[in-house]
């Protein structure tokens, strides 16, 4: 089976590339469209994928991955279940501040705090970011794609400050608050 | 006016939105032009109802002609209550040659021979449909107009489509229909819902049908990405999942069902749970799915990896078959494999 690996190809001169996972494929564009909109100092490559392993036919052309984002829509079990066994196809080693997760309809209701506490679980024990986004409107599509520019920029070695993926990770990652402080 | 012809009116009044209203009274042609010219279509239903009536009596219009209007009200909206579809089988050698005033005749002469006082109103419409009206009485009573069956059959096909039929008038339109059409007999097409033009594209494939292999120009492909730095890794597999699901339903517009039901009659196989496997009784279970849409949900399902391609031909028989109810029995005793069955 062979793992999608951080490190194996060489990188471009002032490229960045970012991979979105989501299995309903809606919000995926929209997003894609604002990133590359927004940068205009670096190249931003975006690739949309339904779900890991890519296909093997794309691995030749397919440039290094700098940051894999899962996107869950809250409101559907599909696209956690699809999230969850994707997670097996990435090396281990991307789990060093290259991956983010992003949920969407956060707000909505008490089905979604269930699977968001799922996702939040899932994102703490794999020691990665957790960002919540509004789909809907314009605005929060655009605030969604600026907040994923400044960690693709820190992953891909093109941010200004002197600074790793691994320690941004490690200062925004997500923490679950334990059974002890529930009352 | 008697009783049962302003319950028509009231019914038909009540159920037409205001904006159909001037139209289907017009198309009716039972009332003149001024008197048209006189009603005033903003007022109250209530009031607007009255005044029709005083117009009706006026020109001396009867219960006869108010279950024409009832007629024309339902040819303009035929997408409501819920149609039965049947097939006509084992046609004879002039089945094919049979038109309409001879479809009409037999079709009255052999109904009024079995039920004694049975009201009957028949139309055609351009598109080849034959509506039929029926009202149902027996030796004592006067047919009852306020629960009326609709028919409509297609000439020289041997689909009929049925609304509100009771189970004592069944045999009586049965026949009927079998000998006037000039077939042996009638069967249930396991097709039901509430659109009967959908029914009727279903049935004569009417609609946008796709083909292995043919040319892959369909409506509704994803859109190249806007960017050039914007890639899709999954652009083949989608394209080709969203092939099979337009094989298996459509492309395009499809008809509208709202329901498809899976009856089961097959042995528990789980291999979970001690209590419901390896007994001989049957595990009788309804699976039963409902949409709006249901044609466009089950292909969306498809082409997005929900539900797995190629289609199961449990699914894609409601397209290839065109019935939306099936019997999933088991094939033989201890036989592993199930088949979509009657």
């Amino acid at each position: 089976m062979a793992l999608l690996a951080p490190y194996t190809k060489i990188p471009e001169p002032n490229t960045a590339t970012i991979l979105l996972v989501e299995s309903e494929e809606k919000f995926q564009s929209r997003l894609a469209d604002a990133i590359v909109q927004r940068e205009n100092d670096a190249i931003v490559n975006v690739r949309l994928a339904r779900r890991l392993p890519l296909p093997v036919e794309n691995s030749e052309t397919r440039p290094r991955v700098d940051l894999v984002v899962f996107i869950v829509n809250l409101l559907s079990e599909h696209s956690l279940q699809v999230v969850e066994n994707s997670l097996s196809h990435l090396r281990s080693d991307f789990f060093l501040g290259k991956v983010c997760f992003m949920v969407t309809d956060a707000r909505c209701g008490a089905l979604t705090q269930e699977r968001l506490l799922s996702v939040k679980k899932l994102a703490a024990s794999h020691r990665c970011p957790l960002i919540c986004a509004e789909h809907q409107t314009e605005d929060g599509v655009a605030m969604a794609a600026s907040r994923l520019l400044t960690l693709l920029k820190v992953s891909a070695g093109l941010s200004p400050v002197a600074t790793t993926a691994l320690y941004l990770s490690t200062l925004t990652r997500c923490t679950v608050p334990s059974e002890l402080d529930e009352d | 006016m008697d009783e049962q012809a302003r319950a028509i009116l009231q019914r038909i009044l009540r159920k037409l939105p205001s904006k159909k209203t001037p139209s289907t009274l017009r198309a009716w042609g039972c009332l003149s032009a001024e008197q048209l010219e006189d009603l005033d279509y903003t007022q109250p239903k209530w009031l607007l109802l009255e005044n029709l009536i005083s117009k009706c009596e006026e020109s001396g219009l009867r219960l006869k002609d108010v279950t024409k209007l009832e007629m024309v009200y339902h040819i303009e909206n035929p997408n409501q209550g819920k149609w039965h579809a049947f097939k006509l089988t084992e046609p004879e050698d002039e089945a094919v040659s049979v038109d309409f005033t001879q479809f009409k005749e037999m079709f009255v002469a052999h109904l009024e021979e079995v039920v004694q006082h049975v009201s009957i109103r028949m139309k055609k419409q351009e598109d080849g449909a034959v509506w039929i009206r029926m009202a149902w009485g027996d030796n004592l009573t006067r047919p009852n107009h306020l629960k009326p069956t609709y028919a409509v059959h297609y000439l020289q096909t041997p689909y009929v489509f049925i609304l509100n039929l009771s189970a004592k008038h069944k045999p009586f339109l049965y026949q009927a229909l079998v000998l006037s059409s000039r077939h042996t007999s009638i069967n249930e097409a396991h097709l039901s819902g509430r659109s009967l033009t959908a029914m009727r594209d279903l049935l004569m494939k009417q609609y946008q049908q796709v083909f292995p292999n043919q040319e892959r120009t369909l409506k509704e492909r994803n859109a190249p990405p806007s960017h050039p730095n914007i890639e899709k890794e999954h652009a083949e597999s989608a394209e080709r999942t969203h092939q099979m699901a337009c094989e298996a339903f459509g492309d395009g517009t499809v008809p509208k069902l709202e329901t498809a039901v899976y009856k089961l009659e097959t042995r528990y196989r789980g291999s979970s749970n001690d209590t419901l496997s390896d007994r001989d009784e049957l595990f009788r279970g309804v699976v039963k799915f409902s949409s709006p849409n249901l044609l466009e949900s089950l292909r969306h399902c498809v082409s997005t990896g929900m539900a797995e391609a190629p289609v199961t031909p449990l699914l894609s028989s409601i397209t290839q078959k065109g019935r939306n109810y099936f019997v999933i029995a088991e094939k033989a005793p201890g036989a592993t494999s199930q088949t979509p069955a009657r």
